[in-house]
């Protein structure tokens, strides 16, 4: 449980600064990518089987030495997405490996990644960095494939560090992202003259005046019992920093902590200003709400825009206010989604291949032609077709000190859902939460200690 | 006199009630099935408000997104022979523990029954560990894998496995109320043993298979939980992953799971009402002896 596969705070300045580098061509010339990252500790022990020769550390990938076929497992069964992986795979430019998807709707294929990992009957999946990544990666179910992150270039610190497993390997790609912020409706917005709060006085103070004006200041939605973690994490990383919030998750630090009482109490302040029956409400209809300008605020993913066109057009978002100066507020929750291997893949080398190529701004570009409503991870990736929402996340991931990939996806699943009940409770009835935050620690110390044994 | 009226209307009255609530979803389901997203999303009374557009594009889009015709063709290759092997197998079980008197009888009817008992989830580990090790020949949409994982072989047999139980355990019970006179008369006539079971008892069992038929097929056809652990090619699902399909990753539409709901429950609606007559007398069965 070493928290070594998270973006520290300097990792993601340094993915910053990875802007600078310059894009490369992957699919011609390789072998001078490979040394960008190739002088890394990571790489010392590498032992792939298809070792290049000749290349530093690991070794690294030949495009255009694959052939065969190639099966990838995906869950982007929405219309969009899956047009986009389609689009993605129809201008991968290695035409002597024959590429298929197949693709299980989302929840089905989350539900059973297990089964899916040990039946290998794909060799490359979609799925999450982090957490989620490093546990099957430390099952084994997952091929090592630092050897492919040796010849990415493009991709931050950040990334290469959310897609490391507990041994130090790389087991993951990360292709795009999106991030979470306090949306709101342009229209109401300046109709009503709302200016973007800095801190947590002129947020309660912004709320103040929807509330006087009639609006309810914050949309609360929780149906399935997710997005009200969304808040959860923010207001920890704001009141306690980035740091603690990854400790937290992974389980070093103790739920009956002050601190943790800390963003409750915060958290306490807002719940009058919030919609009532949250656990109720999905987080469309909370959107709606927000469309139909009845609420003022709502903390949600930018995916909130795609309620409606009208909501895609009126929709803007702000980042959420400090609430500690010495913390400041350039963390933040954005998920990153991209793509790991099997541990024994039918077709290692083409999978290899295509797992570079994902990396690439070409992929990228190509995905997000036909998919708009996220961010390219490649830093190389084409940033002119951006649209605001787009470019705005872009920023503000870019000028982040911390990214987290979201409660459900920073901790042990199990855990996640126990956490999740207990902000459930919360929201009904802050005032159990001392005894729900007991119960807690005790179920963190039972579910971490079960899964340092196993 | 005055008393049984009142006690009628009370009892009207009351099944009127429950019969409203019931009645009260299934219609909100029907009618939102036929109405666009925006207009329920946007009205503030939801489903609640007097429909204004009435359209088809949902159950065409529910048709389309949910792949639903590639899944329904993957459906019916499970549950026909599924179905009528579960029924044939368990017939003749029936047959021999009704017909013949043998000292395992009693101990092979409470294994079939004690079948029923043990829930799927409790061997879904090491069944999918040993569906993993079979190889079987790769034949086209039957089994793509190479193994009985993952081949629509392994779903049918593992359907027929659990539904047999209960088959049997309802069939003998039945064919028990056949009388024994039938099959003698049939011995004196010369006729064997198949023929006994296949042109005696099995026309005489034919109100109870068909209300068995019913109860499989739907039980069968709605099964998820088999399909999706034992499957890995999402085209390879059954229908009921179809209605999964039609729920974006964060964005659901319930209008247009209402209409994939209709549509997916079309067949066993169908077939409930061919086989209905039997279904009923069928209800009976076992019941008296």
């Amino acid at each position: 449980m070493t928290n070594a596969s998270y973006p520290s705070p300097k990792e993601w300045d340094r993915l910053v600064r990875g802007k600078n580098v310059s894009r490369r061509s992957m699919l011609k010339g390789s072998a001078a990518a490979g040394a960008v990252v190739a002088g890394s500790s990571f790489l010392a022990a590498c032992g792939s089987d298809d070792t290049e020769a000749g290349t530093e550390g690991g070794g690294s990938i030949e495009p255009g030495n694959a052939s065969g076929a190639l099966t990838i497992g995906s869950n982007l069964s929405d219309d969009t997405p899956k047009a986009a992986l389609a689009a993605v795979v129809a201008a991968f430019p290695n035409s002597d490996v024959e590429l298929s998807i197949n693709t299980t709707d989302h929840n089905t294929f989350q539900e059973n990644i297990n089964t899916i990992l040990q039946a290998g009957e794909d060799d490359v999946l979609t799925w999450f960095a982090g957490f989620r990544n490093k546990f099957f990666a430390d099952q084994g179910l997952l091929g090592d494939i630092s050897d492919v992150w040796s010849s990415i270039s493009g991709l931050g610190e950040g990334f290469k560090a959310a897609s490391t497993a507990s041994d130090g390997k790389q087991y993951f790609v990360p292709a795009f992202y999106y991030t979470w912020a306090i949306n709101n409706s342009k229209k109401l917005w300046s109709e009503k003259g709302y200016t973007e709060p800095k801190t947590w006085d002129e947020l309660l103070g912004l709320a103040d005046d929807m509330a006087a004006g009639g609006i309810t200041p914050f949309a609360m939605a929780n149906d399935g019992k997710w997005p009200q973690m969304g808040m959860f994490d923010i207001l920890n990383m704001r009141t306690n920093g980035y740091d603690f919030h990854v400790d937290l998750m992974g389980g070093t630090e103790s739920w009956t902590d002050d601190r943790v009482r800390q963003v409750f109490t915060n958290w306490e302040q807002l719940l009058p200003y919030s919609q009532e029956g949250g656990n109720g409400r999905t987080w469309q209809e909370a959107a709606t709400d927000m469309e139909n300008g009845t609420v003022g605020m709502y903390l949600l993913g930018t995916f909130a825009a795609s309620n409606s066109d009208a909501m895609a057009e009126d929709m803007d978002f702000f980042n959420f206010p400090e609430i500690d100066s010495a913390i400041g507020s350039s963390a933040l929750d954005a998920p990153i989604d991209g793509y790991q291997m099997v541990a024994s893949p039918a077709n290692a080398e083409a999978a290899k291949e295509f797992l570079l190529y994902i990396s690439t701004a070409e992929a990228q570009d190509a995905y997000l032609g036909v998919d708009p409503s996220v961010v390219a991870s490649n830093s190389g990736a084409d940033t002119s077709v951006y649209n605001d929402l787009q470019r705005k996340s872009a920023d503000l991931a870019n000028a982040a000190t911390g990214i987290a990939q979201f409660l459900d996806r920073d901790t042990i699943p199990d855990f996640a859902s126990a956490c999740g009940d207990v902000i459930a409770e919360f929201i009904e009835d802050p005032s159990k939460i001392d005894g729900l935050l007991a119960d807690l620690d005790e179920k963190k110390t039972a579910i971490f200690a079960d899964f340092g044994s196993s | 006199m005055l008393t049984t009226k009142r006690n009628q209307y009370l009892a009207q009255g009351f099944l009127l009630v429950f019969s409203l609530l019931w009645v009260f979803p299934i219609v909100g389901m029907v009618l939102s099935a036929f109405r666009p997203y925006a207009e329920t999303s946007n009205n503030p009374r939801g489903f609640f408000s007097w429909p204004e557009t009435i359209t088809l594009d949902n159950f065409r889009n529910a048709l389309e997104q949910g792949e639903m015709v590639q899944h329904w063709i993957v459906t019916f290759a499970v549950v026909i022979p599924a179905m009528t092997l579960t029924l044939f197998l368990s017939s003749m079980v029936a047959f021999s523990v009704s017909r013949y008197s043998w000292r395992f009888n009693i101990a092979l009817l409470m294994l079939f029954t004690a079948g029923n008992l043990l829930p799927p989830q409790s061997i879904i580990q090491p069944l999918f560990q040993i569906y993993n090790r079979i190889p079987i020949p790769e034949i086209p949409f039957i089994s793509e894998s190479g193994q009985l994982r993952g081949s629509l072989i392994g779903l049918i047999l593992i359907h027929v496995a659990f539904q047999s139980g209960f088959c049997t355990f309802v069939l003998s019970n039945y064919m028990k109320t056949l009388p024994k006179e039938l099959n003698e008369a049939a011995m004196v006539d010369g006729a064997g043993v198949w023929r006994q079971y296949w042109q005696i008892v099995m026309p005489l069992t034919r109100p109870a298979l068909a209300a068995l038929a019913t109860l499989e097929f739907a039980w069968i056809y709605n099964d998820y939980f088999w399909a999706v652990v034992l499957v890995q090619q999402g085209d390879d699902l059954p229908i009921t992953s179809s209605l999964r399909n039609l729920s974006g990753e964060f964005f659901t539409d319930d209008n247009l799971i209402a209409a994939g709901s209709l549509i997916v429950v079309l067949p066993t609606v169908l077939i409930y009402l061919v086989l209905r007559r039997q279904f009923i007398s069928g209800l009976a069965v076992g019941a008296q002896k």
